[in-house]
């Protein structure tokens, strides 16, 4: 897992990325878009065209996004608030459509 | 018939000769290198010293008859060392009047002619482009000619075989054969053994040839054409051993399959078809017990990419090829340069440019092995000088490919492919060991525990043969500039400036011998330097210049990339250098260049060998020139 | 000529490969090379299946080399914690003959692409194909030339505007499937570089045959050829476009699975309606077929503006692999001719000289 969507994408949600993930492994939830780690090819497509720069490589993250690396990861490792099952790896978000949902961190974040 | 036998024998005389040249020509239909190939031999298990010169067309079958379809083949024999296959034949043997015609010019007055009078028909005349029949129209009035009906005479002796007309009449260079090794008195054992072991699955085509044969013999004995018969001693000054009769392709497979066994290391070759150099490929692949793998590849390229692949793989890669192939390879040996992989090209050249004289002798190739690739890509260069030599060639390039890692180029050419001489057998456990050693540990001088691919021996600036299977050693090679050291991809421009330098480094200092000229008088004024296959005939034309009274020396480079240390101060010792080369002066060039000597660049470029005459004379005009 | 039967054993693609005492993870396979390829680029992709693949297959690291040409696919190996060679363009199935040949013990795989493989290479990749040496090659085809920034490919279709035809290619284009089949190809599968799930079977697939395994891979190339699969992964579209194969299922596709593929009259095959031609007809899957004439009629059911687009193991039959018969001569002449060097060297016929 390299590419981790951060707190700027918190209730802005423009989903350029969407569109530009080669592989269709950003999955959005209610208030902000997810990158499924397994899924993620590391190819740095979505990276740039960000608006509000909320993607960044595990490495360049900003220290105060530090705890998104783990809520990427728990959008489908663990089931999602209403949910049964976690998601896994569907294999494509379009298919899905919106999750609508958040993980309960990000349901919860308020921006400092 | 016994009466006149026994007359036969009483006037027969037997003339002792040092050495005598024959050659053997006819249609390419005919069996001349055969016929010759067994003369040698003959020569050769009685112990003559001995030289050959096959010429065969580039056409597998030009029209029948015609100048273009002429083959022959040389041989010289003789009691005493001898270095070349002879300028001029003084014996010819011309199976049909395209090959008298084609052979005649280079029979010096006097000489013996020895024709198949029953292919002089009004037709092979016409192909052949004679207006008028040389037999009768005066042409052969200053030789010694023998007419013989061999076609006639052949069939006759079948005539009980029960084989068809056409069959036996293929026999006719069997009694050609015979009748040679009546007049030259040679052995006629082996010629039976190896024709009953050539047609082994043909019994009835064996007995023919054989019968052929004898019928040439008998007829020599029998008829008052031949008064005097001929005897060449064995030679007497070599040096003592076991001797057996050595081809130079032959040479370099064995050479490969030594390589192969002193080094330890599995031998792939990587080869597509080509003339001269097939045979090296057709002898290789005879030998799989002793580990050789050869892959007839779908062209060139792919030929020395399979070598390089398994060279990677930690065998010994090797391809074989001519001219034309050296240009289509280019790239990859540019890939062995920057990979630094043991690798070995060999370059069997001939007639260029292009599809050139496919059959014919060149040493044009020497800037191509030695430039001809994109960059600064510096290769070794080493060049046999004669058949025998070809052996102890390719296991000196082995050596420098192992040693070093790097491909190697080794240049022969048509002349000594195929040429043939007594060749001293070695003592196969006296072969210099070649053993290497790959690399099993990590070697990264940072602690890392990591593995640097680029990381040079001291010594030799090679870097670490690791071959894929060892662990922990796991990296990445290719054509992109490396970083010194580590190995990884670079494009630093001062990085890129150094691996230049330690890859021509590294070859520069490359261990070769001294450059010691062969003077006996030490008072040489004149230098000869030469390469490769003109080595015959310019210690030939050396002895000619010597016995005349002068002395000249020479110098036979078998290391043209690195050049020997010593050789700018070798050069400096002499008023004149002299370099005759087959081709338009490259080693002159090169020399010129480096050491900027004023050499006297002597070339040809006829697709032959230098005649020791020719030779002589450019040698004595270079003498005669240092003291006027 | 004669032929002599070598009765060599049909084994795995990986059977004679040594196996890692540790259990690897997709991380063990990455190096420590920063990956320089265009952002979303699609090679991305295929690294990250074969990353993710290699340690399923369960091989020791160090017998595993990956090996390619030139191209933007071709930096491949530099990025694989495994031995690997980048190396000339066009020449990479050349240079893993030579190695599969002289080491059996090694899982040799070939990384190229449309350029190098069927352009500049395609002499190499033929005869790959046909000797069936046991390789790997996964041919990334963008059908464009990206690192010489944007010439038309030999797959590019035809008036295809591009820097080097700005009025349009006349060139026909090159299906790489119908290619590899028509060249003996042994192992041939299609997958699209998106599809993770896809790739891995198929390369699993790939890696269990021995001899030349052929994955052509659709690969987008966002610079320069942005797009040229895209409606092979847009849903509503690709369900009608795209064929998946399985072995020993009938050939259906479409949402619904509405559509279906039958033979011609002709002894071709085509694609209808399942609701008009019945179930019945249609063509179960066979790779296995020795034939291969129905695996290039399904090759030929994808067009080049995919309209139709047949994904996953074509053709999948066992026959010697060359490398595996090499080495069986080499075998057979050690256990039946000593090798003495020194009756070599002395042949048949010597003689002596005394001194």
């Amino acid at each position: 897992m390299t590419f981790v969507i951060g707190a700027a994408c918190v209730d802005v949600m423009d989903r350029a990325c969407v569109d530009e993930c080669p592989v269709d492994c950003i999955y959005v939830g209610e208030r902000m878009a997810y990158i499924n780690p397994d899924e993620c090819i590391d190819c740095s497509a979505c990276e740039p065209v960000c608006p509000v720069e909320a993607i960044a490589t595990v490495e360049e993250l900003a220290p105060e996004d530090a705890p998104f690396v783990t809520e990427n990861a728990r959008f489908f490792s663990e089931p999602l608030p209403g949910r049964a099952e976690p998601l896994g790896s569907p294999g494509g978000a379009a298919d899905l459509g919106p999750i609508g949902v958040d993980t309960p961190f990000v349901q919860s974040y308020l921006a400092p | 018939m016994s009466g006149s036998d026994a007359s036969l024998a009483a006037t027969e005389q037997t003339e002792r000769l040092e050495r005598v040249v024959i050659r053997f020509a006819g249609d390419s239909g005919d069996g001349m290198q055969l016929t010759g190939d067994r003369f040698t031999s003959a020569a050769a298990a009685f112990g003559n010293d001995l030289a050959t010169l096959p010429s065969f067309p580039a056409e597998i079958r030009a029209p029948q008859g015609s100048i273009a379809g002429v083959s022959s083949f040389q041989v010289h024999f003789a009691d005493f060392d001898i270095l070349t296959a002879g300028d001029r034949p003084d014996v010819l043997v011309a199976m049909n009047p395209a090959a008298l015609k084609a052979n005649l010019a280079d029979l010096p007055p006097g000489g013996t002619v020895i024709v198949n009078t029953d292919e002089f028909t009004p037709r092979n005349l016409t192909r052949a482009g004679c207006a008028a029949d040389p037999l009768e129209d005066g042409t052969l009035t200053s030789f010694q000619v023998h007419p013989v009906a061999m076609t006639t005479l052949t069939r006759g002796a079948l005539a009980d075989t029960g084989l068809s007309k056409k069959d036996a009449e293929r026999a006719k260079n069997m009694f050609a054969l015979g009748l040679l090794s009546w007049m030259y008195h040679r052995p006629t054992a082996g010629t039976e053994r190896f024709l009953r072991q050539k047609f082994a699955r043909k019994p009835e085509i064996a007995e023919a040839n054989i019968l052929a044969f004898r019928a040439g013999w008998n007829y020599g004995e029998t008829t008052e054409s031949f008064a005097v018969t001929f005897e060449v001693a064995p030679a007497t000054a070599l040096t003592p051993g076991t001797y057996r009769q050595i081809t130079g392709n032959s040479a370099l497979a064995y050479g490969i399959v030594a390589a192969g066994a002193r080094s330890g290391l599995p031998v792939l070759l990587g080869s597509y078809p080509i003339t001269p150099a097939s045979d090296i490929l057709h002898e290789l692949s005879r030998h799989k017990n002793f580990g050789m793998t050869t892959v007839q590849a779908e062209d060139e390229i792919a030929a020395i990419g399979v070598a390089l692949g398994a060279s990677y793989g930690g065998a010994l890669g090797v391809t074989t090829t001519s001219g034309p192939g050296l240009a289509l390879k280019s790239e990859t040996i540019g890939l062995a340069v920057m990979t630094e992989l043991p690798l070995l090209v060999i370059d069997v050249q001939r007639g260029g440019p292009s599809t050139g004289l496919p059959t014919k002798t060149e040493q044009a190739d020497l800037l191509q092995a030695m430039f001809g690739r994109n960059g600064e890509s510096p290769v070794p260069v080493l060049a046999p000088a004669t058949p025998a030599d070809c052996f102890d060639t390719m296991l000196d390039a082995a050596r420098i490919a192992l040693t070093y890692r790097t491909p190697v180029l080794l240049l022969s050419d048509g002349h000594i492919a195929n040429g043939s001489e007594p060749w001293l057998v070695p003592d196969a456990s006296q072969l210099p060991d070649l053993t290497v050693e790959f690399a099993t540990e990590p070697n990264a001088p940072d602690g890392s525990g990591g593995f640097w691919g680029y990381l040079r021996d001291p010594r030799t600036l090679a870097r670490p043969w690791a071959v894929p299977g060892t662990p922990g050693l796991e990296h990445r090679i290719g054509g992109l500039e490396k970083a010194d050291g580590t190995g990884d991809i670079s494009y630093d421009a001062d990085n890129h400036d150094r691996m230049v330098r330690l890859r021509q480094a590294k070859i520069d200092g490359i261990t070769v011998p001294e450059a010691v000229p062969d003077d006996p008088s030490g008072r040489a004024e004149v230098l000869v330097v030469g390469w490769g296959s003109s080595y015959g005939p310019i210690g030939a034309a050396a002895r000619r210049v010597r016995r005349a009274g002068h002395g000249v020396a020479h110098l036979h480079l078998r290391h043209l990339n690195p050049l020997p240390a010593n050789l700018g101060e070798v050069l400096s010792r002499y008023e004149r250098v002299v370099v005759p080369e087959l081709n338009l002066g490259q080693l002159a060039l090169l020399l010129r260049a480096k050491y900027l000597v004023d050499v006297l660049s002597y070339t040809k470029v006829a697709g032959l060998p230098f005649g020791a005459e020719e030779l002589q004379g450019v040698f004595t005009d270079a003498i005669e020139g240092v003291r006027a | 000529m004669t032929t002599i039967d070598l009765g060599l054993p049909g084994i795995g693609g990986q059977t004679l490969v040594p196996r890692s005492e540790t259990k690897l993870s997709p991380k063990d396979f990455k190096s420590d090379q920063e990956v320089r390829w265009c952002p979303g680029c699609g090679d991305y992709a295929v690294l990250a299946a074969v990353q993710g693949f290699m340690p399923r297959l369960g091989l020791r690291r160090e017998n595993t080399v990956f090996i390619s040409g030139i191209g933007c696919s071709s930096r491949f190996p530099y990025y694989m914690n495994t031995y690997g060679m980048h190396s000339i363009h066009g020449r990479a199935p050349a240079i893993a003959t030579g190695l599969a040949v002289a080491r059996p013990d090694l899982s040799v795989w070939v990384v190229t692409g449309d350029g190098d493989a069927l352009s500049i290479g395609g002499n190499h990749l033929i005869h790959t194909l046909r000797r069936n040496v046991n390789l790997k090659i996964l041919l990334f085809n963008n059908r464009i030339y990206g690192l010489t920034k944007g010439q038309y490919s030999p797959t590019s279709e035809p008036g295809k505007v591009t820097k080097s035809t700005p009025m349009g290619s006349v060139d026909a284009p090159f299906d790489p499937v119908s290619l590899a089949l028509g060249a003996g190809a042994t192992f041939v599968a299609r997958v699209l570089d998106s599809d993770r799930a896809g790739l891995t079977d198929v390369l699993t697939a790939a890696a269990e045959h021995r001899g030349t395994s052929l994955v052509e891979i659709y690969q987008n190339c966002p610079i320069f050829n942005d797009g040229a699969f895209e409606v092979l992964r847009q849903p509503g579209e690709r369900e009608r476009r795209l064929i998946p194969l399985r072995h020993g299922q009938a050939l259906r596709f479409g949402a619904e699975g509405e559509f279906g593929v039958v033979r011609t009259a002709s002894g071709g095959l085509d694609t209808a309606k399942v609701a008009e031609v019945g179930e019945e007809a249609l063509v179960v899957h066979d790779a296995t077929l020795e034939d291969p004439s129905y695996a290039f009629a399904l090759s030929r059911l994808s067009s080049q503006d995919l309209a139709h687009t047949v994904t996953g193991v074509f053709r999948s039959v066992s026959h010697p692999a060359y490398d595996d018969q090499v080495r069986a001569q080499t075998e057979q002449a050690r256990s039946t001719t000593p090798a003495d060097l020194q009756s070599l060297l002395a042949g048949k016929d010597t003689w002596t000289v005394v001194g």
